[in-house]
């Protein structure tokens, strides 16, 4: 991919990684506790600590606006850059030391002295004691779909009724959050982040500043998971800081400022209900999901994301959820790769195979008399699914597994197990547009679009792209992005929406290239533009011919808009118990993911790869571990928070995809970044579960992450 | 203090606290380097000291000096593992990349056939995180790197 030949060789440039003159360190002072009055701080022996040049609290910070939130509610209570009179979660910002030199800005935070007077604290989803003097703890309640009728629950020849819990995840991309902030005019930004256009209007209106006054640069990016898309707290104290100084200043966020303080992902308790008549045809879902969203609510309203994904495959005639976002006293849950779509898949997907335990059908063939076959399909809560092959997929997975393989006497309990899942991509209403530009310059051309890549190969794909349809050679293409001062306006890269939105602006842009260049060639030679063709970047009309770097410089723009796409795909683990132990070892892993047209093979596989190591973190090894009041226990770090290794990975791993194109996309695409994440964890607890249930096993008592303790306990008849 | 890094004496003063890494990254301008966790556990900061693999953000400068410091701008530029990383689409971001890059070149240097046994090679592996890659790309270069003499 473009760029491999830096990174490999250590000339990337990350956010750490830039040098700029007289740039000083900042380092925060954090609450040590999950709740509690701020009644003072005081900074005196901290601010004679060599090298430092200044310490920054909520006092200094009274002309800097709020922190934006991003998936927020319609009264959100304010959330401060610096805490003011209250602390609301470990490691919430209380001040900022600006230093020399990150050892010392260190050292003089240590200094700081917090005043704090303790209150309780919960971690849990439900009403406490009023985070917010005028708000009440449910931040957000919202329903979907007409309630179920009691007559269905009634009649039903079986009726499943469960309850999940989707633990809390640190995103832990390996390069955590970075900002370095130039005062000035620009006032130039480069972090890593997923929204360099969202970045500059959250400082440019925290900060007073016309969005033309601040710059917004995304160097080369650590990776990001949904995590690096807001205007955090942070960012602002940094930005304040430097425009107070008149100096260059960064943070380079520590491992356990990410582990304690950043935002984290799933975090929904869940109670599904599941009827069905004799056949197991689905005749009603209802979901309720109680939400623990932290301190502030960054993503109150991401839980949504669950509700709307409700009936997962199924065509089921009645379904219904309700969202309930509760404050609790800990980081902000936020957006985490799949970002909703996980949590419901994983509540539909075990409940179905409850279902079919339930019921003694073959859990594949129980899915198979529920699969949506007619498109496009409205879902009761509010989708409408685009087009597919439900069916292709499973069998194609089923193929691929081969479940009949390991039934019989085995030597260890072994269990095969399946899900399915649709998903959305490309995002909701306000970001499904993507601006892409083509222009002509000298030497070749460049594609700019609104999207930022945190790891992603989008300037080979799209320059591949753009190259394609103009019919050159892709090394003739530049691709910028990323950057605000080189390209006006974009939303980002989140909802697995780049190539879907981003590559259709540039497909869309570079069309509009070829027009234009045919137009002024036409009038150039006194044709209409239908006499002149495009070939391969020459115009030609009967003998003439003009190679259209001569026509710059020339641009062309365009912006795309279309309604999500709905990928889908179906999963299938063998995995195997150790009876003593409870470890769970995965024997083959399958993912079949239909993600329409796929531009290159290589990058989607990589995506799909990527994803299922992340959905086996939270099926397996990963949970964020916290006391009831909110407080983190994870006192190693990633000794605790235990991210798959290579040792993890299932070697017979098994990867392969349908293709029905997008029937709303021009490319076909579908957004391809978090299958994974998605269709991992209920097949590999599914497959669990099957090990288990001969054993006398209690599957309600699986919880993820699968850790052998609680397999061990759930074996236990 | 003096410092022998890629094969050039640098004359450095630092605080004894200072790691390793901080000095490489900072004060050398070697920032291919990385920090991904600062305490011993991703393996992103991954150097060789007098050719073992090493945490640089464990180690303390002063306990370099007097020893040979290799780090990813110091690979030989025939050294195969680049390439092969491109090749297998071992990195996404490549945050982590020139820790496993570093991890590989030192374990193969000791050991050749290290990636040649699947047991041995995810052992190895398993030294480091990657987050975006899942792995099998790294697996697929190592083995790659293998039989390919630098």
């Amino acid at each position: 991919m473009r760029g491999d030949d830096r990174l490999t060789r250590g000339r990337g440039r990350y956010t750490a990684d830039l040098r700029v003159d007289g740039c000083l360190e900042a380092a925060f002072v954090r609450s040590p506790v999950p709740h509690a009055d701020l009644l003072g701080v005081d900074t005196t022996t901290a601010r004679t600590l060599p090298g430092v040049a200044a310490i920054l609290t909520a006092d200094d910070l009274t002309d800097v606006g709020d922190v934006p939130t991003m998936f927020g509610t319609d009264d959100s209570p304010p959330w401060r850059p610096l805490a003011t009179d209250r602390v609301r979660h470990e490691g919430e910002a209380v001040a900022v030391v600006i230093a020399d030199d990150r050892y010392r800005a260190e050292d003089a935070a240590a200094a700081v002295r917090l005043d704090l007077h303790r209150r309780p604290g919960h971690a849990a989803p439900g009403r406490a004691d009023r985070l917010y003097p005028d708000h009440d703890d449910l931040a957000l309640e919202k329903e979907f779909g007409p309630p179920v009728a009691d007559t269905t629950w009634q009649e039903a020849h079986v009726v499943i009724d469960s309850r999940y819990r989707q633990q809390l995840l640190a995103p832990t991309s390996l390069e955590a959050r970075a900002i370095l902030v130039e005062p000035g005019s620009p006032l130039t930004v480069h972090c890593s982040h997923q929204f360099p256009h969202g970045l500059r209007t959250g400082i440019a209106g925290a900060l007073g500043l016309a969005e033309d006054d601040v710059r917004v640069i995304v160097p080369d990016a650590g990776g990001a998971f949904g995590s690096k898309s807001p205007t955090y707290p942070e960012y602002l104290a940094v930005v304040a800081a430097a425009r107070d100084l008149g100096r260059p200043v960064r943070w380079v966020e520590d491992r356990t400022e990410a582990l304690t303080a950043s935002s984290r992902g799933r975090g929904q308790d869940q109670h599904v209900r599941i009827a069905a008549d004799v056949d197991g045809r689905i005749l009603a879902i209802d979901l309720q999901v109680d939400a623990d969203i932290g301190a502030h609510p960054l993503g109150a309203a991401l839980p949504g994301q669950t509700a709307l994904a409700a009936s997962e495959a199924y065509a089921v005639p009645e379904v219904h959820a309700t969202v309930r976002s509760w404050f609790t006293t800990t980081a902000p849950t936020y957006a985490y790769r799949g970002a909703g779509r996980p949590e419901a898949a994983y509540a539909v997907e075990r409940a179905v195979d409850e279902l079919a335990a339930e019921l003694g059908l073959d859990p594949a063939e129980l899915r198979r008399r529920n699969l949506v076959r007619d498109f496009p399909y409205d879902t009761p809560t509010g989708r409408r699914y685009d087009s597919g092959d439900y069916a292709a997929c499973l069998d194609r997975c089923l193929e691929l597994l081969e479940p009949d393989r390991w039934r019989g006497e085995r030597e260890r309990p072994t269990g095969v197990g399946i899900a399915c899942y649709v998903e959305r991509s490309g995002g909701e209403p306000g970001i499904l547009e993507e601006y892409g530009s083509v222009t002509v310059e000298p030497a070749g051309f460049t594609g700019r679009v609104g999207t930022s890549s945190t790891g992603q190969p989008h300037r080979t794909v799209f320059a591949q792209l753009v190259a394609d349809r103009l019919g050159v050679p892709a090394d003739v293409v530049d691709l910028v992005e990323g950057d605000t001062g080189e390209v006006p306006e974009g939303h980002g890269t989140f909802a697995s929406r780049s190539t879907q939105m981003g590559g259709a602006a540039l497909a869309g842009a570079a069309d509009a290239l070829i027009d234009e260049a045919r137009l002024q060639a036409a009038a150039r030679w006194g044709l209409s533009s239908g006499d002149v063709a495009w070939d391969k970047g020459v115009l030609r009309a009967g003998t003439r011919e003009l190679p259209v770097a001569e026509l710059a410089p020339l641009h062309a723009e365009h912006r795309f808009t279309s309604p999500p796409a709905f990928p889908y795909g179906s999963y299938g683990v063998v995995v195997e118990v150790d009876p003593d132990l409870g470890a769970v070892t995965l024997l083959r892993l399958v993912a079949v993911d239909d993600y329409g047209t796929v531009l290159d093979h290589t990058a989607t596989h990589g995506q799909t790869l990527g994803s299922i190591a992340q959905g086996l973190g939270q099926v397996l090894t990963e949970g964020v571990v916290l006391d009831d009041e909110g407080a983190t226990v994870m006192p190693d770090g990633l000794l605790d928070y235990l991210l798959p290794t290579a040792a993890e990975m299932p070697r017979d791993l098994r990867v392969d995809e349908t293709a029905v194109p997008a029937p709303d996309n021009p490319l076909g695409v579908k957004g391809a970044g978090e299958a994974g994440c998605i269709g991992v964890p209920p097949a590999v607890v599914n497959a669990v579960a099957d090990a288990i249930r001969p054993l006398g096993g209690d599957p309600s008592r699986l919880r993820m992450p699968l850790t052998p303790s609680v397999v061990w306990e759930a074996m236990q008849p | 203090m003096e410092l022998d890094v890629n094969g050039t004496r640098h004359e450095v003063t630092v605080e004894p606290r200072r790691a390793l890494a901080d000095v490489l990254r900072e004060d050398l301008g070697l920032t291919g380097t990385h920090l991904g966790c600062e305490h011993g556990v991703c393996g992103t900061c991954t150097v060789l000291l007098d050719g073992e693999p090493v945490r640089s953000c464990l180690v303390l400068a002063v306990q370099a000096t007097g020893h040979e410091v290799r780090t990813v701008e110091g690979l030989a530029d025939d050294d195969p593992l680049p390439g092969v990383f491109a090749e297998h689409h071992a990195l996404q971001c490549g945050f982590c990349t020139p820790g496993f890059l570093m991890l590989l070149r030192g374990a193969l240097d000791e050991d050749p056939t290290v990636v040649d046994d699947d047991d041995r090679l995810d052992a190895l592996l398993a030294s480091n995180l990657c987050r975006c890659t899942g792995y099998e790309g790294i697996r697929n270069a190592a083995r790659a790197a293998g039989t390919r003499p630098d």
